[in-house]
């Protein structure tokens, strides 16, 4: 039997090769047959759903909120030392200093990413700017959003903040973070269908035991996640979607 | 700096629902909310700390180990109207989402507001704790939350 293993459509591009090694391995040491679904967008990723094509996900936090309570997906892993953070970020040369600098009606770059928009709203908050006072301008790559920023075609741009990391140094170099969250609690997660109960247990400890000889490690490190992967409960699961559920509104 | 060395350090007595007292020192001294971070605690069915983050324990001024275990009213500042709590409370038992301006009390008596939202913890269709996240409020709400718990304690001292 062969099970799906979906990404969720927010990684990087430059590690896409790093998740067929994964897939890759993982075959190998769990002895699963196992196709990867790289749905490049969010309507994609959601007709996979839909269509009940997804038997392991790679979830962000906030589809793994509704995947758990509402389609029955099990957490089992999630990546260690590495949570979900974001930057707000403006022009080198802006005269935006902080925040609260930032007025309704600014313009603000984003990828469609509802994760990233959340938490920013979120830190926009001390600025008194809601949702619908903000001309979002919606851009395909992190890229767009900063060349938007340089060019102070907008205000701010919304980074994942590993994204803003993976600038290259000149790009960098001409934008300025107002605020990088340092939320620490809410991170990608990996989920199961209550379908591949039986075969979780060897997929699980093959995730787990990547750390522990170098061609594992090497796949870690095309993922650009070098500490691995660390078990994650039912209960840790529920905590980060109720902390999520906070941020809602 | 000694707390008690601040020209505007008050004392003030505290009387909790559950009954207990306690005598809390407050200053006129506000510390900012940490940038992009979230104040998180989680509590059981009585109030009792059973969680506390990084950034809670920071700026409530405590050890972690004299929080966890406390009750969540150890940050309750007597600038806080009754009603508020009471409100919160009310809502999170019916199993509803609580959003509010706080203004919490450090150990120092010193104060840090906060737009805080409080979840039920629901477990198997029952509710078995509580999760509170604070984050960086606007100055334009803290300023009319104020005004409107300095009223709210007025009444409430009037009617004692």
């Amino acid at each position: 039997m062969t099970f799906n293993f979906l990404i969720a459509p927010d990684f990087a591009p430059e590690r896409f090769a790093g998740w067929h090694m994964l897939n890759t391995a993982l075959q190998k040491r769990s002895g699963m047959d196992l196709h990867l679904l790289t749905p490049t967008s969010a309507a994609e990723q959601a007709a996979f759903l839909a269509n009940d094509k997804a038997d392991l996900v790679y979830a962000n936090p906030f589809d793994a909120a509704h995947m758990m309570r509402t389609l029955g997906y099990v957490p089992f892993a999630r990546p260690a030392q590495r949570s979900d953070e974001m930057v707000i970020a403006c022009a080198a040369g802006s005269a935006v200093q902080r925040v609260e600098d930032l007025k309704p009606g600014c313009r603000i770059a984003l990828t469609d990413n509802k994760d990233i928009k959340l938490i920013g709203l979120r830190l926009l908050e001390p600025a008194d700017i809601a949702e619908t006072e903000v001309q979002w301008v919606i851009v395909e790559s992190y890229q767009a959003a900063a060349r938007l920023a340089i060019k102070q075609e907008v205000d701010a741009a919304f980074f994942l903040a590993d994204s803003f990391a993976s600038l290259s140094r000149m790009t960098r170099s001409q934008i300025r973070p107002l605020v990088e969250s340092a939320i620490g609690d809410i991170s990608h997660v990996l989920l199961a269908h209550p379908r591949v109960a039986s075969s979780l247990p060897s997929i699980r400890a093959a995730l787990l035991a990547l750390q522990a000889d170098a061609a594992g490690q090497s796949v870690l490190d095309a993922l650009g996640m070098s500490d691995g992967f660390e078990p994650l409960s039912q209960e840790e699961a529920e905590f980060m979607i109720d902390l999520m559920d906070t941020l809602l509104d | 700096m000694m707390m008690s060395s601040l020209p505007d350090a008050r004392q003030v007595r505290l009387i909790y629902t559950d009954g207990t007292e306690r005598t809390v020192c407050c200053t006129a001294v506000e510390v900012p909310f940490p940038e992009g971070r979230l104040i998180v605690s989680r509590t059981d069915l009585n109030g009792i700390i059973t969680h506390a983050n990084d950034a809670f324990v920071e700026m409530s001024g405590y050890e972690r180990e004299a929080l966890i275990g406390a009750p969540q009213h150890i940050l309750r500042h007597p600038d806080m109207p009754k009603a508020a709590f009471q409100d919160l409370w009310a809502t999170v038992m019916r199993g509803e989402k609580w959003h509010g301006y706080v203004k919490n009390l450090r150990k120092d008596g010193s104060y840090y507001w906060v737009y805080a939202s409080v979840v039920p913890n629901v477990r198997s269709g029952v509710i078995a704790g509580y999760t509170s996240v604070r984050r960086k409020p606007s100055r334009t709400r803290v300023a009319e939350a104020a005004a409107r718990y300095e009223e709210l304690v007025k009444q409430e001292a009037a009617s004692v």
